[in-house]
């Protein structure tokens, strides 16, 4: 077997044990709503005080996508280091048995690092996805034109979000679809109201 | 050295991995022939397995450290044969 199909194998292996997959999509679908929600705050924020400057708000909006990862990162790495050793603990008093040099021992490891990481880099890529206008905002007319396309950018992530978790849940897609985006316009009407 | 044929473990681990993944895991063992695993007593967490093990030359320490290494404890060897063959144990009146 060559040394990648290893890899991928004992990948498949520890998801079994350790439940990857399953944690690993919850993460990135919460955190990567969560990205796209605070990066609507942010470019709402900027477009209600009147910041022309597309360079303010890639600022802000990239320390705020960075602020995101960090924070993910390593709340996700704490938290489930922390309560996978909990429970291997527990597992090796009920056998009897040392569990941190055993196949669950490694599971429990690479399932920290594998859902730190994507708890990381969801609302990082989610919100980076939501600035793309502003990076190329000399490709549109005026600024008023780069946050509604932002925006929209926006609404359409979540929508993306949404039917990602209807194809998991195996339900109606568009409709889960719909249900994330009103968030998005929820969030976008309040800060315009509370901005008016 | 005599060689060991049969080994009767009385082990106690967590559910995964399974037995299938354990029984192919000591099946690949040099030595070995055939690996029996049954599970008799379930709990939340774990699961009490009796293993049996047969070959022509079968190595203890092999056998416990893929137990081990799959996260089981042998709570007791319960049953050793060893020899040119295979034999059990003999009926005498007390039984």
């Amino acid at each position: 077997m060559s040394p990648f199909r290893d890899v991928l194998q004992r990948v498949r292996e520890y998801d079994d044990l350790a439940n990857i997959s399953e944690i690993g999509r919850r993460y990135f679908a919460m955190n990567a709503f969560d990205g796209v929600l605070t990066i609507i705050g942010v470019l709402m924020g900027n477009l209600i005080a009147g910041v022309d400057k597309p360079q303010i708000v890639v600022s802000t909006g990239l320390t705020t996508c960075i602020a995101m990862g960090v924070s993910g990162l390593w709340g996700a790495y704490l938290t489930e280091a922390a309560e996978r050793k909990r429970d291997l603990d527990e597992l090796g008093r009920q056998t009897l048995t040392d569990l941190n040099d055993t196949r669950i021992g490694r599971a429990s490891r690479v399932a920290v690092v594998i859902v730190a990481v994507i708890d990381g880099l969801s609302p990082f890529l989610a919100a980076l996805i939501v600035l793309i206008p502003f990076f190329v905002a000399g490709l549109f007319p005026t600024i008023t034109w780069v946050y509604y396309t932002s925006l929209g950018v926006a609404l359409l992530t979540l929508f993306g979000l949404g039917l990602f978790l209807g194809y998991i849940s195996r339900k109606n897609l568009f409709f889960y679809g719909v249900k994330t985006v009103i968030a998005g316009l929820i969030s976008i009407v309040i800060s315009f109201l509370l901005g008016a | 050295m005599g060689r060991v044929r049969r080994l009767v473990l009385d082990t106690l681990k967590p559910h995964e991995p399974d037995i299938i993944e354990v029984s192919e895991r000591l099946s690949e063992l040099p030595g070995i022939s055939a690996v029996n695993i049954s599970i008799y007593e379930m709990d939340r967490k774990v699961e009490n397995a009796k293993i049996t093990v047969e070959g022509e030359n079968i190595s203890y320490s092999h056998v416990l450290a893929i137990i081990e290494e799959m996260g089981g404890a042998v709570h007791s060897i319960d049953e050793v044969v060893a020899g040119k063959m295979i034999i059990d144990d003999a009926v005498t009146p007390q039984d």
